[in-house]
């Protein structure tokens, strides 16, 4: 258990930072890994792998989902609209800010599983094969999902693309 | 391109840009790119997007974590609603009865015999054992002396016993109080991350007793005395397994002692 619990410390800043990159808010995304702590702690025995990031990651993007989920049904509820525009630690030059910020706004505006997609693998650097057991999808789907999103991001950043906002839609 | 060479798919560049490719790969993938410049623009464009990504959200890392997310926290926080001190004297009680342990509920003299030995099980279980992260003292691996040390305080010879046979490896020993004086404790780990954990105080009683079941809130144990000292197993397991593995305990320890 030690080794465990020690790897699951060890996880708590990414599963903030993929949170903050989710939810763009601090608070929902701090309660999103309290809740994924949370259910972690009750699920220990559920893990096989030494590596418990994978099974972290998946147990958030399971309650995200459902999250989602739960907001779709709910009017009033948290959207992902609701930019907390202090979410955005930006370091580094004001070019790198400005690019940054661009990144960001532009990522809102891919369909949300291949958001995911492109958050798990460039910014948690989880393999291919790992980012498809954490979202529940064959390793092809996940290479499709890679590939266009990274292209529309890529289109919308060069402003060829409709920026037509895909905030809600989580399959 | 040669003949050669084999065929540079979409999922490549993905991979050359996360950098995922062997270098041999990753040699074959620059040298389409530069035959290729439209593929070239577009993996620079992905390998720019990444970058920005990564920086856009690299502060996070360095956010001061709130207390509400300390892991230590919350599973003290899990074990308290679990394990209630009520609940731990409950049981105490359930398990031998108003005679022993409830005297000591009403506020006159801490239990004896077994039922003392469960509520220091109980307490030591809950504060030492349950921590994720320094349940021991001493590791496994200063089994020397962890057994000299403990042996002299206890002013008998202690070892931890061996549970391999049961899938349980030595994760290390340590000293506990009870209102008797000094017991040791060994704590015991599996293969599934559960806890064992094994008990021994000297006791006064000279009188064996069989191994009896005993109520330590969210675990069973078991307990008995055994030539002036008192042991108590504890885990999460079922009470044939905990009574093997208490039957192999006092096995060993005869033998030590």
């Amino acid at each position: 258990m030690p080794g465990t619990l020690q790897g699951i410390e060890a996880c708590i800043p990414a599963l903030r930072r993929y949170a903050l990159a989710l939810l763009r808010s601090r608070q929902d995304a701090d309660d999103l890994v309290h809740d994924t702590l949370l259910r972690a702690l009750d699920r220990l025995h559920t893990n096989r792998e030494d590596d418990v990031r994978p099974w972290l990651f998946a147990i958030m993007h399971n309650l995200f989902v459902s999250q989602l989920r739960r907001a779709r049904t709910r009017p009033g509820g948290p959207t992902l609209e609701n930019v907390d525009e202090g979410a955005l630690g930006i370091a580094g030059t004001q070019e790198d800010a400005l690019r940054s910020r661009d990144v960001v706004r532009s990522l809102d505006l891919l369909p949300p599983e291949q958001r995911v997609v492109l958050l798990l693998i460039s910014i948690e650097d989880l393999s291919y094969a790992e980012t498809a057991r954490v979202l529940g999808i064959p390793v092809g789907t996940v290479m499709s999902r890679l590939a266009r999103g990274r292209e529309r991001l890529r289109q919308i950043m060069r402003g060829e693309a409709p920026a037509r906002p895909y905030l809600r839609r989580v399959k | 391109m040669s003949e050669t060479e084999r065929v540079i798919s979409e999922d490549d560049l993905h991979a050359y840009v996360d950098g995922r490719l062997s270098s041999t790969r990753a040699h074959e993938v620059e040298l389409y790119l530069q035959a290729y410049p439209d593929a070239a623009a577009r993996v620079a464009d992905y390998q720019a997007q990444r970058e920005a990504l990564r920086a856009a959200f690299a502060p996070r890392l360095a956010e001061p974590l709130p207390s509400a997310l300390n892991l230590g926290r919350l599973i003290e926080a899990r074990l308290a609603r679990r394990r209630a001190p009520w609940r731990v004297a409950a049981g105490v009680v359930l398990a031998f009865g108003l005679g022993g342990a409830g005297g000591w509920i009403l506020g006159a003299l801490p239990p004896r015999g077994i039922p003392a030995l469960a509520r220091e099980a109980a307490m030591s279980y809950a504060v030492y054992v349950a921590d994720p992260h320094r349940p021991v003292e001493l590791r496994a691996t200063q089994r020397g002396v962890m057994i000299r040390w403990l042996s002299r305080r206890l002013d008998r010879t202690v070892a931890p016993p061996d549970l391999s046979a049961f899938g349980y490896r030595l994760l290390g020993g340590r000293l506990v109080a009870t209102e008797r004086g000094a017991a040791a404790l060994f704590v015991y780990e599996s293969n599934h991350a559960t806890r064992l954990a094994v008990f021994v105080r000297p006791m006064a009683a000279r009188d064996s007793t069989r191994i009896k079941l005993i109520d330590v809130g969210e675990h069973d144990g078991c307990a008995w005395i055994d030539r002036g000292a008192g042991y108590t197993v504890v885990g999460a397991e079922p009470y044939d397994r905990l009574l093997g593995l208490s039957r192999q305990v006092r096995k060993q320890a005869r033998a030590t002692g």
